[in-house]
Parts: C-alpha cells; sequence; structure tokens
C-alpha cells in the first residue's frame, strides 16, 4: 500500500520487511461481539525501518498506545485483529506466547510515560537491570558490570550506589533515565516509547531525549516515539504518523510536518497551539472535541470538524494520496496551506 | 540579576502611579520543614494585567499559589489583596493587636475566607478538585453563590445560565454530573465556578496543561476573552513557555524558590539574562533542536 512505499523503494518484499524494525499492515482492532462490537483501530499502517525514529502524533483516543502495544502483541482483554504485525521478522500477532515473551525480552522493548509503574517498587534497581541479560544466559557478574556501564552512560552519578537503591530513591527524571538503561539493555530491534518524557519537566525531557537518541544510534535500534507533541514529533523524526480516531490522517517527513502539512487535521493541531518562537501569533482552535472511532462519522472520520469539508467526504474514507513530501487521506490536500 | 523588588516587575502600567496593584506579593517565604518551597518572591499584578510565573518542577510555582490562595501559611512575606493584607504577619490575628491598616474589617477567619474568595480564585491543573462529582455542573456552580451573596434562587439561575454561556457550556452540560464531562468541558465548568463571585484575580496553576491541544486552544481563547471583557487578572502557573507567552505580558522565572529573572514575556523569551532561563528556552523542542547547547547550558548553570 501507498504509505508503505514512501521514502524507500520495496524491491524484494520479503528482504524489505526483514530490514524493517517494525512493519504494522492495515491493523484493525475491535472489541465484543455483534452490535456491541466497538471499533478501536482501522486500517492502520505504520512502519518503522531499522534505526529510524518514527513519530505517532494525535489527540488523546486517536490509537497511538494502541497501535505502539500491537507490536509487543499487547492487544486490549478480547479484542479481535485483522492485518499484520511484524517486528524483527516475527508475525507478532501469529506468534504464540513463548515468541512473544523472547520477542518483548530481546528484540522489542517499551518505555511508557510514567517510569515509576514500569518498576517493582521493592526491587532494587541493580535487579532490575540484570533480569534480562540474566534471562539470556548472561552470567551474573557479567550482568553486574554491564549494568553498571548502562547506569554510567545515561547519566546516574555514583553507579554502584543507584544499584542497590530502590525506585522511591530516585526522581521522576533519574528513573526514566534507569528505565531507559533497562530498555536498551538487551540492544534490541525495536523501541517503543509511549510519551516517555511528557511527565518530565522541559529541561529534563530535552536530556532524556538526547539520551535516547545517543543510545538508539549506538545500537542502531528503530524507535516508535508517540506524543501528542508536534514540536517535539517534528524536532526528533524522519517521518512522523498522524493519528484521529483510530486511523492514520497523514505520514510526513518529521521536517514537513510544520512547513507543508497536508491533512486540515494536522494544519489544525499546528494552528491550534501556540508558538514560543517566531511572531506572535492568533491560535485557532479546531471545533468540537476529539473523537474515538466508534463515535466518528462515516466517511472520513474528520468531517464534522473540518474546515474544508464537503458532501463528497461523508462517501467513503479517502484513500491515500501522495501529496508534495505527506503520504494523506484527504480528499483535497492541495487547499491545506500551511 | 534582576531584583526582587515589587517595583521591577516590568510592567509598563506598574510604573504609573495613579494605578494601584491588585495583587502585591512581597519577600514571600514558605517552608515545609527543611524545604524552603518558596524563598523571597515579590511581584506585582496590576488589575486587567497577566502575569506567568514558569519554572522546573520544584522549584515552588504551586507553593507560590496555594498561598496566594490561602491553602498554605506563609512563613514569612505578605500578600496585599485588593489593598488589603490577607496573609502576612498582620493576618488572621485577633481584632485586639488594632491598628493594623488594612485588616479585613469585622475580624473572623471564616469572614477573611470568604472576603479573599470573593476576589481570588483559583482553577487547577485537574478540574476534578473544585467541582463536587456528586452535584451537577449548574450546582456547583451556583454554591459559591449562596455562599456569598444570598438571595432569592430565581437571580442565582439566571446567572449560573450566565455563566455557563460566558464559558460555552450548554444547559445540557450543565445538567450533567462533573463525570459525564469531556476533560475541556469540566475546566470550563471549573472557571464558571470560580467566575461566579466575579473575582478580580484568577489564580490558574497548569489549568490547561492536561488538555489535548485542540481543546486547550478553546479555553485559551475563552481565558483571552473574558480578560478582554472583565478586566480580570491572571496569576498564569505553567511550565508551557508558549502557553505562557500566549496567555501573559510579565512573566517571573522561578528556581529552587526564587525569583530569577522577571520581566516582560516577550523579553525573557527573546534576550534570556539568567543561564536558567537559556536552559529552559533551549530546551524548547525546534527544527534547528541543539542538544549539545542544552548539554552546555546545564553545565554553565551548574558551575553557577
Ligand atoms: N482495553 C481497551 N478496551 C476498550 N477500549 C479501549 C481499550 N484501550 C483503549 N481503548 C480505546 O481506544 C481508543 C484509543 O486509545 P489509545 O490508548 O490508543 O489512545 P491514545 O492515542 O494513546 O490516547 P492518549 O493520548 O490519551 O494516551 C480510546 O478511545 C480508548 O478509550
Ligand atoms: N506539603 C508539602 N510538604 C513538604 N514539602 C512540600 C510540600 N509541598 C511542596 N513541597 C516541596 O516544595 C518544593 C516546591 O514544590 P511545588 O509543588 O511548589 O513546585 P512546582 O514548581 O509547582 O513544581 P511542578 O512543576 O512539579 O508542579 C518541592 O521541593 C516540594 O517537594
Ligand atoms: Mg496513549
Ligand atoms: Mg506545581
Amino acid at each position: 500500500m501507498t504509505v508503505l512505499a514512501n521514502g524507500r523503494e520495496r524491491a524484494g518484499e520479503d528482504a524489505a520487511a526483514q530490514r524493517d524494525a517494525l512493519s504494522v499492515e492495515r491493523l484493525s482492532l475491535a472489541v465484543g461481539h455483534g452490535d456491541a462490537a466497538v471499533p478501536l483501530l482501522a486500517d492502520v499502517t505504520v512502519r518503522v525501518g531499522r534505526g529510524e525514529t518514527v513519530g505517532l502524533v494525535g489527540e488523546s483516543g486517536s490509537g497511538k498506545s494502541l497501535t505502539a502495544r500491537s507490536a509487543l502483541g499487547l492487544l486490549p482483554r478480547g479484542a479481535r485483529a485483522t492485518g499484520r504485525v511484524e517486528v524483527a521478522g516475527v508475525d507478532v500477532l501469529a506468534a504464540d506466547r513463548r515468541t512473544l515473551r523472547e520477542l518483548r525480552r530481546t528484540r522489542a522493548s517499551m518505555v511508557f510515560q510514567d517510569p515509576r509503574a514500569a518498576l517493582n517498587p521493592v526491587r532494587r534497581i541493580g535487579d532490575y537491570l540484570t533480569e534480562g541479560l540474566r534471562a539470556r544466559g548472561t552470567p551474573a557478574r557479567d550482568a553486574a558490570a554491564r549494568a553498571l556501564d548502562l547506569l554510567d552512560r545515561v547519566g546516574i552519578r555514583d553507579p554502584a550506589g543507584a544499584l542497590r537503591r530502590y525506585p522511591h530513591e530516585f526522581s521522576g527524571g533519574m528513573l526514566q533515565r534507569v528505565v531507559i538503561a533497562g530498555a536498551l539493555s538487551t540492544e534490541p530491534d525495536l523501541l517503543l516509547a509511549d510519551e516517555p518524557t511528557t511527565a518530565l519537566d522541559v529541561t529534563t525531557q530535552a536530556e532524556v531525549i538526547g539520551l535516547l537518541r545517543r543510545m538508539q544510534r549506538a545500537h542502531g535500534t528503530g524507535m516508535l516515539f508517540v506524543t501528542h507533541d508536534l514540536d517535539l514529533a517534528a524536532a526528533i523524526c524522519d517521518r512522523v504518523y498522524v493519528m484521529y480516531a483510530g486511523r492514520v490522517m497523514e505520514e510526513s517527513a518529521g521536517a514537513s510536518l510544520f512547513t507543508a502539512p497536508a491533512h486540515p487535521y494536522t494544519r489544525g493541531l499546528l494552528e491550534a497551539g501556540p508558538s514560543v518562537r517566531g511572531e506572535k501569533a492568533a491560535i485557532r482552535p479546531i471545533r468540537g472535541r476529539p473523537r474515538a472511532l466508534a463515535e466518528a462519522p462515516g466517511g472520513c472520520s474528520f468531517r464534522d470538524r473540518c474546515p474544508l469539508a464537503g458532501d463528497d467526504c461523508a462517501e467513503a474514507v479517502p484513500a491515500y494520496r501522495t501529496h508534495g513530501a505527506s503520504v494523506v487521506a484527504c480528499l483535497r490536500p492541495e487547499r491545506v496551506a500551511p | 540579576m534582576t531584583g526582587n523588588t515589587p517595583a521591577d516587575t516590568g510592567g509598563s502600567a506598574v510604573a504609573d502611579g495613579a494605578a494601584r496593584p491588585v495583587l502585591r506579593v512581597t519577600s514571600l517565604v514558605k517552608r515545609f520543614g527543611d524545604v524552603t518551597a518558596v524563598d523571597g518572591v515579590s511581584f506585582d499584578l496590576m488589575p486587567g494585567a497577566s502575569l506567568g510565573i514558569v519554572g522546573e518542577s520544584g522549584s515552588g510555582k504551586t507553593t507560590t499559589a496555594r498561598v496566594l490562595a490561602g491553602l498554605e501559611r506563609p512563613t514569612s512575606g505578605t500578600v496585599e489583596l485588593d489593598g488589603r493584607v490577607v496573609a502576612g504577619p498582620e493576618a488572621g490575628r485577633p481584632a485586639a493587636r488594632g491598628g493594623t491598616r488594612g485588616r479585613v474589617p469585622g475580624g473572623g477567619a471564616r469572614r477573611d475566607r470568604l472576603w479573599r474568595a470573593s476576589r481570588l480564585q483559583m482553577i487547577f491543573q485537574d478540574p476534578y478538585g473544585s467541582l463536587d462529582p456528586r452535584q451537577t455542573v449548574a450546582r456547583s456552580v451556583a454554591e459559591p453563590m449562596r455562599l456569598h451573596a444570598p438571595g432569592p434562587a430565581a437571580g442565582r439561575r439566571a446567572r449560573v445560565r450566565e455563566l455557563l454561556d460566558q464559558v460555552g457550556l450548554s444547559e445540557r452540560a450543565g445538567g450533567s454530573l462533573p463525570r459525564d464531562l469531556s476533560g475541556g468541558q469540566r475546566q470550563r465548568a471549573a472557571i464558571a465556578r470560580a467566575l461566579a463571585v466575579r473575582p478580580r484575580v484568577l489564580l490558574l496553576d497548569e489549568a490547561v496543561a492536561a488538555l489535548d491541544v485542540s481543546i486547550q486552544a478553546q479555553i485559551l481563547t475563552l481565558l483571552d476573552g473574558l480578560r478582554r471583557d472583565t478586566g480580570i487578572s491572571y496569576v498564569f502557573v505553567s511550565h508551557d513557555l508558549a502557553v505562557v507567552r500566549h496567555v501573559t505580558e510579565t512573566a517571573i522565572v522561578m528556581r529552587h524558590g526564587r525569583v530569577v529573572e522577571r520581566g516582560g514575556t516577550e523579553r525573557i523569551l527573546r534576550e534570556p539574562r539568567h543561564p536558567y532561563t537559556r536552559l529552559l528556552l533551549d530546551s524548547i523542542p525546534s527544527p534547528d533542536w541543539d542538544l549539545d547547547r542544552v548539554a552546555r547550558d546545564r553545565r554553565a548553570l551548574d558551575r553557577l
């Protein structure tokens, strides 16, 4: 499908898929049955190449976390999925529990917004950092040495002391560094970062991002970076997917997100947020409120909030088309001036 | 460094001797045990003005706001609201001490609280904090009026309708419980409730931080309009410099409980003077984001 073709020729389909850290193809998710069925995601296609940083942006409820978690086979209870999810060559939706456990332990890691939720409060940091390595058969002493080195590299002072401490003895920013160290300790192919800096203040965020980038580069890890902060996504991502109501509305090169938005929703988000640089410009709210897929209108999900919508937008979900540096699901991207 | 004197707030209106600040904070200190959360904060807020408080996590922004709202007692320093000392050594003491100029006349802790609440209201990040989960939004909005201006219920109902309309909530939303509304609607309801007593100052602590950007823009636009139409003043606490730029004309930058920089918001953003402000600005993501520079800023600050 077109969204996948962006940026690279797809000559040998299999070879290309192997090179990708993550490939989500036309993923649809629903919970419940019959009349009570609730659709959550529709036809989501997202790709992360090796070593690439890819953003997933959109307002709350747009399906960012569902998409990211699907890469680890973490689907809502009772959810039915169609489409394909592949991580480093593993068919995630078809995989058994052992394969998934192995995948999460070695090939794909996840970092969440709240580091405290990821850590067991009564276990020492050292145990947390060595467990992944021990599980892969690394001897205890080597694992400890590696944990020490990791803490040092993520900028924790007195790493030896830190190994013996408990999560509550660290600030949120320091703890997120520990979690990042743990997530990258196995040198995974894919890092799923779900709002990893949202709870941090802006200076700490910058430091944690710098750290993520350094470690990611060192290991060639592909990163799917989930955020609602468009500035942040544009600053660090090679490509960005903009989600709304359980669908991908636009895929854009990170740099052109601001200069040439192709979807009215992307432009709406840009105009709604005040800016700290340049001339002070008026903000323009998007009317209405964000919707989940189940409550979105038929046809284009955004049409009830869209200033450019016409009757034709109700007929069908707009097919993806290429416009400038974007692939966009809109009938009239040429009218979306920045 | 810029001084901590109230006269140095950077707003041009301050120099105008005719106008009197609606809020004057002088050398405010708040300690919790060994922790000095607020360490000598001073500023003036003029009628109709909007002042931002920015700074890193733990720098004392919320504590400052809570002292202003009367939710905490200052360790030292004073808060003057509408010409009267409402917090500090001269406030809340028995009237027998006498002669204290500007004390709320009549005495009584409850009366002091009501007097303060009728002039200054606070909005939190989580609107659940100011809305009763078991009451309809309309009742929550009416409640401060019952407290402050007992009168006929019909008049109150009309005023509630007016307030809900002012913040863009339908009558249906007014009849709903808070949990049945979206985050943006709840924040509108909290604002309507705060406005019910026609306060002169609105204190907003990360009031739009939890909202989606499209909803945040709606609330910011609402706040712009309210200030333009009513001449209310804002103290706007936020870690988001872009939002602070939009809402305020002057700002203070806090670090470790102290004001490290103050002045016009635009000036602070264009020509930051304190190394911490510089770090703050360089930390904001942008297309030419230089993370090495952030690291250099951090080292420069640590050397201070
Ligand atoms: N386990 C579940 N069962 C049913 N619905 C769910 C489940 N998990 C998520 N949803 C719904 O799916 C939609 C997308 O949720 P998701 O968590 O992916 O949003 P998001 O984009 O990550 O939002 P946020 O920015 O708030 O984190 C939401 O409407 C949510 O309520
Ligand atoms: N009730 C309290 N008891 C003890 N310490 C407190 C209390 N309230 C605040 N503090 C401390 O005072 C300092 C300032 O906290 P405050 O909440 O004012 O910071 P802030 O600038 O609002 O931070 P944030 O951006 O994270 O909201 C912190 O060190 C905090 O731990
Ligand atoms: Mg999420
Ligand atoms: Mg605070």
